[in-house]
């Protein structure tokens, strides 16, 4: 079936490198005079490969095409590439992509989350996904910026893969669908851009935020970006009393909080303090001091807790979405 | 007390490989008794229960290697399998599994823990393989983990038209981290690519990016061919060749893992008696390596060390001279009374273990769905840990950056045990909560003790 596809795929390209013949009697011509010309060929092909990271029958084809021309093949494989892509996407589409990512990003009173999903947790692994998780989240905060200011509450949005895929990454970007499809005839495997949530708070409130299972080696090429298998957002006010400076601190507990307790709902200060099974997030034990509700943890630091969001990567979604 | 044998029996991994193929391999007798189509057709009941009987005892007569397949997923890892079990079913050292037949990583349960892996098992002329195939990394941590199929090496299935893929850094880097020392390298789909400088590059990059890794890029066996071909019949230098080349290259390649008969000796205690008139007697299963009548021995554990000689072996109130690994076996030592030893110490050949108090040690914490904690911990939660015959307290401190473990990942912790008892490097461990298993793991590494590691009173 793969090959199929692959043939598919390779179809036009190989239309396109039909003097092949030629270039190997020309091969076998120069073999005695002039190894070098051969030499320098595949130089620039391997050279083609690392730089571009396309496969080497398309860097082949592309180097044919402008005869050597590597600025001129870099440019053709890129727009060749996202053609592929997207043939690539609806090839594999169907395919069950239960592994993946959360990403945050969070720029000063506003905060993002989204998930995006690949098949093996290998690819969830590799830099190129990981920009992509990049780019939905700074995509879902660029289509958000006019709506953070002047706030007199916090707003909280949700938004689903079809409302995604028509994003933009930046200002000048392209669409996020495009650089999924990209990332697909990339790394060969079906990924979806799941959902996405946009937090954004006025002066007197924070987002606190946590992302579980970072991964080792955080990649440095994303700054403020933090990815894992669990995130999730608090939103917090802070009475006047409260010191600022240890909000992140609290914010970050109350996060590790909801990822770890799965709270469904917030519930109020009021509620009777709950077991285990409890749902409520200010009646739940407090993960880190069992002995207290998380609401006796959190009012003696004059901070009340308004809403929280929950990602859990690979999780089922529709029952959430249906309630 | 017999549940604490079933619990941590860290040597018996070799045998779990095994065990984890021993369902194929009797689907694979049914499959290839060779008897007279006529009769089946005729009395299909008789032929059935002959069939029972005629399940064939799986004959130890070649060595036994665990391989696995790491791979992008549309690479062929599949499909090579199919072709490996194809060829040497010609051979009759396989049942031919076709494709679809190769069940792509059923969820299975190893110590309570659902892991993703399919397995098949095939024989070359001079070995026994068990061959794993897990979907993800996640499944081959697990894997390693509860020693199901400790991989003796890796073939990695790379498509000659897409060579290496972005995350083939990654499939490396869990080979490092599993400890696959030896790969082989298969590059698929050799009949999809028109020229030969082409599938060079593709060797040649592969190369350049194990030795990256750490592996010895220049002397890994490369084998160039085509699954499909081996599967349809097409092309045999693609195809045929190809494999047996790969086989050959495995056979070669990745050396016998060393025998637990190899081994020093080494005996955890279940139970100790005083028979009046002969002295005392220690009982256990070995675990490994093979003890003489007349050896010295030591006893390790609980804060002891004594010294003795075993002067009688006897398994089924019979005499031997000698018992091997695996043996449920009674021993006679000189010179000690029943009280100088305890349950969950151990026998072993003198200066061959040490106990330790702080290790390192890669585990696995239980999901809710698989009976484990439904919440997550934090630094300083004490479980118990069971391991051979003993029991004992433990504090868990998680690496630096980690604040938490939610039920249903791995992790690395540091474990600091309340008294020092036997533990070793791949020595595995479960770790309970009273009566619940929270997690099994295997100790990557042991620790000396730090000056402010002795806080057990407080």
């Amino acid at each position: 079936m793969q090959r199929a596809a692959l043939t598919g795929v390779c179809g036009p390209l190989r239309g396109g490198a039909r003097p092949r013949p030629v270039v190997s009697r020309r091969l076998v011509c120069l073999f005695h005079t002039g190894l070098r010309a051969f030499a320098a060929d595949k130089e620039l092909l391997v050279k083609l490969r690392k730089k571009t990271g396309y496969s080497f029958v398309n860097c082949k084809t592309a180097l044919e095409k402008f005869s050597g021309d590597s600025k001129q093949a870099e440019a053709w494989l890129h727009e060749q590439a996202q053609k592929e892509g997207w043939s690539k996407a609806s090839k594999l589409q169907g395919r069950k992509t239960k592994e993946g990512l959360i990403g945050l990003l969070q720029e000063g009173n506003a905060a993002v989350m989204v998930e995006v999903n690949c098949e093996t947790d290998f690819v969830a692994r590799n830099a190129k996904f990981q920009q992509l998780v990049q780019q939905a989240a700074t995509g879902t905060m660029f289509h958000h910026q006019g709506a953070k200011d002047q706030l007199t509450t916090y707003t909280k949005h949700l938004m689903k893969a079809a409302e995604l895929s028509q994003l933009r990454t930046g200002p000048a970007g392209c669409l996020l669908s495009d650089q999924l499809a990209l990332a697909i005839g990339k790394l060969g495997e079906n990924m979806a851009v799941k959902r996405a949530a946009w937090v954004a708070v006025p002066e007197t409130y924070y987002i606190g935020s946590y992302v579980h299972g970072a991964l080792p080696a955080a990649n440095p090429s994303l700054p403020n970006m933090v990815l894992g298998k669990y995130g999730a957002l608090v939103i917090c006010q802070a009475s006047e009393q409260s010191q600022k400076s240890n909000l992140a601190d609290l914010g970050r507990r109350l996060g590790q909080h909801v990822v770890g307790m799965a709270p469904l709902s917030v519930g109020s200060l009021e509620d009777e303090p709950g077991g285990d099974m409890e749902t409520k997030m200010l009646a739940q034990p407090f993960l880190l001091d069992p002995s207290i509700t998380l609401g006796q943890y959190v009012q003696p630091q004059g901070v009340s807790v308004l809403d929280f969001v929950r990602f859990e990567c690979g999780e089922d979604t529709e029952i959430p979405e249906a309630e | 007390m017999a549940a604490h044998a079933m619990f941590a029996r860290g040597g018996w991994s070799r045998a779990a490989g095994l065990r984890g193929c021993l369902s194929h391999h009797l689907l694979g007798v049914l499959g290839t008794v060779s008897l007279p189509s006529p009769v089946s057709r005729l009395c299909p009941i008789l032929v059935r229960s002959f069939a029972v009987e005629a399940k064939k005892t799986y004959v130890r007569d070649k060595p036994h290697v665990n391989v696995g397949t790491i791979g992008h997923v549309d690479h062929g890892k599949t499909t090579l399998t199919a072709a490996i079990t194809k060829i040497l079913a010609e051979a009759g050292g396989a049942r031919f599994k076709k494709y679809e037949e190769i069940d792509n990583a059923p969820e299975e349960k190893a110590r309570g823990i659902t892991i993703n892996a399919s397995h098949v098992e095939y024989a070359t002329a001079n070995r026994h393989y068990a061959h794993t195939d897990c979907p993800g990394h996640a499944d081959y941590v697990k894997n390693m983990i509860t020693g199901t199929a400790p991989l003796d090496g890796c073939i990695l299935v790379v498509a000659a038209t897409d060579g290496q893929m972005p995350q083939t850094r990654e499939h490396l880097l869990l080979a490092k981290q599993i400890g696959v020392r030896h790969i082989v390298v298969y590059i698929n789909k050799a009949d999809a690519v028109e020229d030969q400088e082409m599938l060079e590059l593709v060797e040649l990059e592969i190369r350049e990016l194990l030795s990256e890794f750490g592996y010895e890029g220049e002397k890994t066996p490369v084998i160039v061919g085509s699954a499909l071909c081996a599967l349809e019949h097409r092309s045999p230098e693609l195809g045929l060749n190809s494999i047996l080349k790969l086989l050959d290259a495995v056979d070669m390649h990745i050396p016998l893992p060393m025998r637990e008969l190899d081994k020093p000796f080494l005996l955890p205690i279940e139970s100790i008696y005083s028979i009046p008139g002969r002295g005392t007697v220690v009982t256990g299963t070995l675990e490994r390596g093979i003890i003489r009548k007349g050896e010295e021995c030591e006893f390790v554990g609980h804060n002891r060390n004594l010294r003795s000689v075993v002067t009688g072996i006897e398994m089924f109130h019979q005499n031997l001279e000698r018992a091997e690994a695996g043996d449920n076996l009674g021993a006679l030592v000189r010179g000690l009374k029943r009280e100088d030893m305890r349950r969950g110490m151990v026998m072993c050949k003198p200066g061959s273990i040490k106990p330790h108090q702080k290790i390192e040690a890669q585990v696995y914490i239980l999901s809710k769905e698989e009976g484990g904690r439904h919440k997550p911990f934090v630094s300083n939660y004490m479980p118990v840990m069971f391991s051979l015959t003993w029991d004992m307290a433990c504090r868990t401190i998680l690496p630096p950056g980690k604040e938490m473990v939610m039920p249903g990942e791995d992790t690395a912790l540091t474990l600091t045990l309340r008294q020092p008892m036997v533990l070793e490097e791949g020595q595995r461990f479960t770790l309970r909560d009273g009566n619940r298993t929270i997690g099994t793991g295997v100790v990557t590494k042991t620790l000396e003790m730090g000056p402010d590691d002795d806080k057990w009173g407080a």
